[in-house]
Order: structure tokens, then sequence, then C-alpha cells
């Protein structure tokens, strides 16, 4: 690591990186939250509180307000429940297929947002296959049964568990098993083992998990848009209302900044608690955590119990939304299924009708475009930010984090005020209503991550190397291309991967950014699910779910089990100049 | 051959080197030693180009180098890790920085098998990944990438400290038999006195940015001129007041206020045979510790314990708690 300023003004190939990117930055991370910012209180050019008033005086407002919070407090504490749960029953507890539940579970990896809340909508909402099936016994049955808060609150209880797998299960197998052999060896029970030693271990995880799931409630848009009905609605669908007319735009850009204070807020906490103490291993040789056996047999029963029917939970609108796309759509209204109901005639509508597969094709593409570009841009940025330290360097990686703490949603009705009108930062081009503002929103909401794994690949690269390079007489360039690309290329395509899974079904930076004419999948599924007269549209959206789940899937194995599977033994052979 | 005139590195406010000054002559087999954080391997990557020192000049053959950059300087370097490419074979390891000078086909082909033939890297080696060989096979693509270049400097930074103790001695052996083959200026950067007192012409004892002496591995052992170098090589003895009250007493030429130190074969527990000005001390034998060739003992004498080193297969071990005599000869006594 460098931190002469020569050395940073000596590469052209840096100066271009830094000024591109200072570019990029003041053009699409600064200046378009400035101008919400100063629309907000200084409309007529001198500081008002006239949004904030209008706020106050808006039932509406103050409602979601209200109901996002409440939503966010409920989360905090029914996720962490079932996290927990989920968490110690396939990874601490000795529990029968503890496998297969982990695969059941792990469904919301491979399917989420938007997605998921119109596949629980088909199936448990007004015109959904289970209300239909029961009201065929029931017809006096209340078929809005599954809405507002109640329904909101399960649905993003069981997709934001993810959290808990990825992140709590990685924690827990850091525990030293040593730390638990000398509890027991002192006489502690599993219980007191758990909760004196396991659960305190897992603190701070916990925590973090814990303000991710706050802020994912407080940020929720899809969910409530869906599923909550006219009585529960939330800041994310109030700024979404708001922000269609001229009129009311300012209160949808001051909840924007609600959402973002409090995002800031929670994220600096979680910063501080990181900071604070560690509960990790404190072992030179720890030990892999062994699996504990329930010694109490109700207890074990009673674990298996609700593991098992938290796996039917899980598994079985995947299974449901698997089954339905091969239905045909009467069979679904009804909620009689026969043999010959079954049909892949949805299979053929989506690939067969250009019109039908049109917003698959548009996300595949905004989505391998956007992780691509942001990818190979913050390959460049990484790598200087990573090798000159001073302090433009530092202000540049500072400032490429805003996205982190601003919700999308935020940022994309920044984009939307600002882009409506030529600006010169832009070449005096208008980009509200351009197919390019939403691929430009979804590269800035990627750039926080990439980067930082990015730098952090970059880190983990012994800096020998690069003097070694040198001493035998290889240019930075040649260097970076045959010795650190190599490296880094493994992360940099696993990112890559990732990043296209999260924004294939995206949909709250799409509402607000998206072309008429280029309608991403996120929002045709949205359109499927509402009213009753879209059952050719549920049926295809079952269609693309599926197809989803299998990209997604994919993905995920090109990711982590293919990367598992590739640090085997390779032989590598003479290249071909040898 | 190289010469460090007044190099002072700093980092920041703080000095790693003060003001260095050495000579390295050609075909030397020359060794940095020192313990941890005393500037060594500093001087290694100031020399290699890595480091730009803020005061001095490094010249190379008569040469200034100190601003020519390292690719510049015709030195191989083999890194303590051994900075391997791990995305390439060995042979394109070895072959790296003749495709960086677009050396021509054939005579990469010849200079790689010629360089590993030297280094006893066998074909089948070359085929593979990096991450497949062994410690002591990656130290050996390391050597051979920092000599097919044909340098005129060697320079290793620890090579041998990720190595098991048994693979360390035999490397160590064959890296001073192939630096001798081959002729080649050779500066050793290490914190362990046992190799750099058996592969070295010449040793620098480095502390805290300083050089404390150079000279011979006999010279650094025998005569060493700093307190520093006197207790960082080899074990010792420091002689307490008592102990030096007693020799003075017996006649021994020695100054009072001075820190004094015995090495641990210099301490007899049989009188010598020849005739010399050994003193003999009285004392109890405290503990034995067994090593194989030779036994160390602890004996207390005069308030003080002091150990000896005694080769196995003489006379009967002393057992703990029975007496013991020592004999010093004053003129083993280091006094600083």
């Amino acid at each position: 690591m460098r931190n002469s300023w020569r050395s940073l003004l000596r590469s052209p190939l840096v100066l271009v990186v830094a000024l591109v990117t200072l570019w990029f930055i003041a053009t699409f991370l600064v200046f378009p939250n400035a101008t919400l910012l100063i629309g907000t209180f200084f409309p007529d050019g001198r500081f008002s509180f006239r949004a904030l008033e209008k706020l106050v005086s808006s039932d509406r407002a103050m409602n979601s307000l209200w109901h996002s919070f409440l939503l966010a407090g409920t989360l905090a504490v029914t996720v962490n429940v079932v996290g927990i749960f989920i968490v110690l029953v396939t990874d601490y507890f000795a529990i029968r297929g503890a496998r297969m539940l982990w695969l059941g579970y792990a469904t919301t990896l491979i399917y989420g947002g938007i997605v998921l809340a119109a596949g629980y909508n088909f199936i448990y909402g007004r015109y959904g296959f289970v209300t239909n099936a029961v009201g065929n016994w029931f017809p006096d049955i209340d078929r809005d049964w599954f809405s507002g808060y109640f329904a909101v609150v399960v649905v993003m209880t069981l997709a934001t568990t993810t959290n808990h797998m990825l992140f709590l299960g990685s924690s827990l197998a850091k525990i030293d098993y040593q730390t638990i052999e000398a509890a027991r060896n002192m006489g502690a029970g599993t219980l007191r083992i758990l909760w004196r030693i396991v659960l305190p271990a897992l603190r701070p995880m916990i925590f973090a998990v814990t303000v991710l799931t706050f802020l994912t409630g407080l940020g929720a848009l899809t969910a409530p848009l869906v599923l909550g009905g006219t009585d529960f609605q939330t800041i994310a669908p109030m700024i979404l209302t708001f922000s269609k007319s001229s009129g009311s735009r300012d209160l949808a850009a001051l909840l924007a900044i609600i959402l973002g204070l409090a995002t800031i807020v929670l994220l600096a906490m979680m910063n501080r608690v990181e900071k604070s103490g560690v509960y990790f291993s404190v072992a030179k040789v720890a030990t892999p955590l062994t699996k504990q056996k329930i010694p109490n047999r109700a207890a074990n029963v009673t674990v298996h119990i609700v593991a098992y029917a938290l796996f039917l939970v899980y598994a079985a609108p995947v299974v449901l939304i698997v089954m339905f796309s091969f239905l045909d759509s009467s069979a679904i209204l009804t909620g009689t299924i026969t043999w010959d109901a079954f049909t892949l005639g949805n299979y053929a509508t989506v690939f067969g009708t250009p019109s039908v597969l049109r917003p698959f094709v548009v996300s595949v593409v905004y989505s391998a475009l956007a992780s691509a570009i942001v990818v190979v841009g913050m390959l460049f940025v990484a790598r200087v930010v990573h090798k000159h330290r001073n302090p433009v360097t530092t202000l540049i990686e500072y400032l490429l984090h805003i996205p982190w703490i601003l919700p999308t949603i935020l940022i994309a009705l920044a984009l939307v005020m600002t882009f409506d009108r030529p600006q010169a930062l832009v070449g005096g081009q208008v980009l509200t209503g351009t197919t390019s503002i939403l691929l430009i929103a979804y590269i800035i909401v990627k750039i926080p991550f990439t980067l930082r794994l990015l730098k952090a690949a970059f880190a983990s690269v012994p800096e020998s190397l690069e003097d070694a390079a040198r001493i035998l007489g290889a240019g930075p360039l040649f260097t970076l291309r045959t010795v650190l690309f190599p490296l880094v290329i493994p992360t940099a395509a696993a990112i890559m991967a990732l990043n296209f899974n999260s924004l294939l079904d995206d949909y709250d930076a799409a509402v607000f950014l998206y072309h008429p004419l280029y309608q991403p999948l996120g929002i045709a599924i949205k359109l499927s699910t509402e009213g009753e007269n879209n059952l050719d549209s549920m049926s295809i959206t079952f269609v693309y779910t599926v197809l989803l789940m299998i990209i997604m899937g994919l993905a995920m194995y090109l990711v982590y089990g293919r990367g598992r599977a590739s640090t085997g033994r390779r032989r590598r052979v003479r290249p071909r100049w040898a | 051959m190289i010469r460090f005139d007044n190099i002072q590195v700093r980092f920041g406010d703080h000095t790693a080197i003060p003001g260095l000054n050495l000579e390295v002559k050609q075909g030397e087999f020359f060794t940095l030693l020192g313990p941890s954080g005393c500037g060594k391997t500093t001087a290694l990557r100031t020399l290699a180009g890595f480091i730009e020192p803020s005061q001095g000049e490094i010249h190379i053959d008569g040469t200034a180098a100190t601003r020519l950059p390292s690719e510049k300087r015709s030195v191989g370097m083999v890194f303590q890790n051994y900075a391997l490419f791990p995305s390439m074979s060995v042979w394109e390891n070895i072959a790296f920085g003749l495709k960086v000078r677009k050396t021509h086909k054939a005579e990469t082909r010849a200079l790689v098998d010629e360089i590993a033939g030297q280094v006893e890297l066998t074909s089948e080696q070359l085929d593979k990944n990096v991450s497949e060989l062994s410690g002591g096979q990656q130290q050996r693509v390391a050597i051979a990438r920092a000599l097919v270049l044909k340098p005129r400097i060697l320079l290793l930074d620890e090579p041998l400290s990720n190595l098991d103790a048994k693979l360390r001695v035999q490397l160590r052996e064959q890296l001073k038999n192939l630096q001798r083959e081959l002729g080649i200026t050779t500066v050793y950067v290490t914190h362990d006195q046992e190799e750099a007192l058996t592969m070295s012409d010449r040793i620098a004892v480095f502390n805290r940015g300083v050089v404390e002496q150079v000279g011979t591995p006999e010279e650094i052992y025998n005569r060493s001129a700093t307190e520093f170098v006197c207790t960082f090589v080899g074990a010792m003895n420091r002689l307490s007041v008592e102990v030096m009250q007693r020799l003075r007493d017996a006649g021994a030429a020695l100054e009072a206020d001075k820190a004094s130190y015995l090495r641990l074969e210099k301490v007899a527990l049989q009188r010598p045979t020849e005739a010399s000005d050994s003193i003999r001390l009285d004392g109890i034998v405290a503990e034995r510790s067994y090593h194989g060739a030779h036994s160390t003992y602890t004996i207390h004498s005069h308030g003080s314990s002091i150990r000896a080193l005694v080769a196995e297969g003489g006379a009967a071990p002393l057992v703990a708690g029975s007496h013991a005599e020592l004999y010093i000869d004053p003129a083993s006594v280091l006094q600083y």
C-alpha cells in the first residue's frame, strides 16, 4: 500500500479511474440526494417546514409511519424467534433430517421480494388457491383473511430469516466447541449451555441481524403493497403513492428522508456494537462444533415437531408454485385439482409469446448489464482505493458507500426528481423516463456490496506477490492482468452472480424508474396480483417464479456449491507460449 | 559490490534505520541477523528497491542504484512466504520474468529446464500448480524463479522460516552449496543465529536499526563487540557480582563494574588437563537437561545459577544435589 500522491498522479489509469469515479459520485450519489433534500426543505428557495406540516396533518402518512415502526418492531421479534430456531435445529442440535430441513428453510434464498409476496397472495390471498378451496366448503369465509398486518408479518418473517441462515449460521460454526465441553465438564445442562455459552457468543451477530431485520421492516414495499390491504400501508408504499402526484412529491421526499435517517441511525448503532467487545473464540486452536443431542425426550420430540411444521410452512409455497405453474388457471380459480388440469400450456405461453417473455428478458438484460458494469468498474476502483491511501481515495471510498445507508426507494425517488429536467452533469440530458435511469439505479445500489468485497479480495492478495512481479520486471498493468486479476476474478464472478440474482426480481427501484415499453419482471408480477380477472397472468407469474427459482438456484450453486468443489487439487499444464 | 552509504529509512515519524553503512563483497554470503523489528528486512527491501530511503545512497557495482527501480537493479529475491503466483503452474512461475523480458520461447524453455535441474525440481513438478507442492519444493521454485534471470545479487528474506526443523537444516546446506556453485553475491536475512553462523561468510548483527557488529561467524560468536551481540548470538551465563568477586579474589584481571558473560561451553566441570589459568568454583548441581549429544547442567554457585554444556560420553553424569567443581578461564569472560 502506498500513500504517496506522486504514485497516484504518475499513473494515467489511476487518474482516469479517479476522475470517472468522482464524476459518477457527484452526478448520481451526491447531486440527486442533495436535490431531494433541498426540494423538500427549500421549496421556494427559502427554508420551510411546509412538507413537515403536510406530513403531520396527513392521517395516511402518519399511519404509514406508525405501521412501519410497528412492522419493524414486530419483525425484530418474530424473525429472531424463527431465525434462531432454524439455525439451532439445522446447525446446533442433532435433529433427524437436518439437511432436508435446511433445504426447506433455504427456499427463501431463491425467491423473495415481490415474487414471494405474489406467491403467498396467489395461494392464500382473496383469490388464492387455498382461499378458493376452503371457500368451496365454507362459502361465508372471510376471503380477506390473509391480508393486513398479520399477512405482512407472516410473509416477511419467513422471507427475512435468510440473514439468520447465512450470518448467524456461520457465527455459530465459529464457536469453539471446547467451551461447550468445558461447561458440560462443570455440570452445565443443555439449556444452560445454550443460554449461557452459545447465545451470548452469538449476541453481536444476533444484534446485527436484528438491525438488518428492523431496517427491512421499516423500508418494506412489496409485502405491504401486495398483502397489506387498505388498512395496513407502510412508509414505502406511501412514498410510491405520494410520488405519483406532483402536489405530494415533497411528502414522498420527506418520508424517504425519514426512512434514510432511521437507516443511518440504526447502521451507526450497529457499527458501534460491532466495535465493542470480542465474543468470538479466542482459542488458538478452536475445535469444530459437534451437534448436541437433546437429552430430554419430550423436548426432543417437541423440537422435531416444530422443526418439521416450519419446514412445511417454508416448503409448501415452493411446491405449490411449481405445481401451479403446470395447472390451467381455472383449476386454480376453482380450487379443484384433477389430472386433466395439468398442462404445459403456461410454459408454452411464456416461451411462445414474445410479449409475455419480454419482462423476463428485460430483467435478465438489466440485471446482467448492471452487475457486469458495477463489477468491472469496482474492480478498478477497489484496486486504486486499496493501493493508494490518501485523502482523495478515502473520500471516494466513503462516498461510494452512500447507497448503503440510503434505502433504494429514496435513491430511486431522488433520481426521478433530479433527472426529470436537463442536467449539465449528464450533458444536458433528461434521464427520467429513459431506459438508462433504471440501469444507473441498479448500478448505484450494488456499488457498496461490490466495492467492499472486491477491496477485501485485493487485500487478501499478499503484497509480496506484487513485489515479486515487480522485481522480475513486470509493470503495473502486466502485474494487474497476469497476477492480481486471476486471483480476484473468482470473487468478482461470485459477486456478479449474487448481484444478478438480487436484481432479477427487483421491484423497489423499478416501480419508480422503469420505462413503460420495457417493463421488468417485478412490475409484471406486481400487476398480475391486482384484481381478480388476472387468471392468465397469475399462471404466467407462476412460470416466471419457477424460472427465477431455477436461475437463482443455479447462480447460488455456481457461487457456493462449485466454489467448494473447485478447492480440490487442480493440475495445470504448460501454457501454449512455452 | 554492494555499499550502503548512510542509508536512512523513515516511516512517517518512525525511523526504522537511522543511518546504515555497510559493504558486501563480490560473491559473498552476507547475512543480516537480528531480532524481529530490528530493521534487517527493511534494509533488504531498500536494497531490492521496494523502499525508497529518505537519505543516503546505495551503490551496486560502483554505480548509484538508490533511484533505480527494482527491476533495473539485477537482483533476484526469495520472499519469506515465497510469493509464488497461485494462479500459475510451477513452470509459469519460473518463466514469469523471462516472459516479461519477451525471451524467445526456445531459450525460455532451456533456461527454465536448466535452473529447475539446479534446484532439483523434476519435470513432473514443473507442470504442477504451486499449491500442490510441499513447503520445501515451493522454496526451490522461489529460488529458481529468482535465479533464472541470472541476477548479480540474490536476496533471501527468511526463506527457511516456514519449514520444519529437519528440512531447514537440509535446505540451508543445499542453499549454501548452490550459492557457492553459482558464485552469486547473496544477502540473507534471518533471526536464527544458528542459520547465520552456519551459512554466512560474514554477518551484520542488527539492533533497533543499527548495525552492532560486522564480522565472520567466529568473530561474532567469540569476540562479540557489544553486549547485545553477545547476548543475542548463542547462549550465555551472566556472571553475578559474587562470582566476579570470587574470580577477582583468585587473581583474575577482570573489571568489577562491567557486565560479565561466559558462554556455556566455556564452563568446565573437570579440571583442565593442560596448564591453564582456570579458576575453580564450587557449586551444587540443581538440574541436568539431556540433549543427546550433550547435556546442560545448571549449577548453583556463589548465589547464582551457572549453566555448563558438557559433551556426553565422558565422565559419569552428575546427579542433582551432588557437589560440582566449575573451572572458568578468566580470558573467556566477555565484559561490556
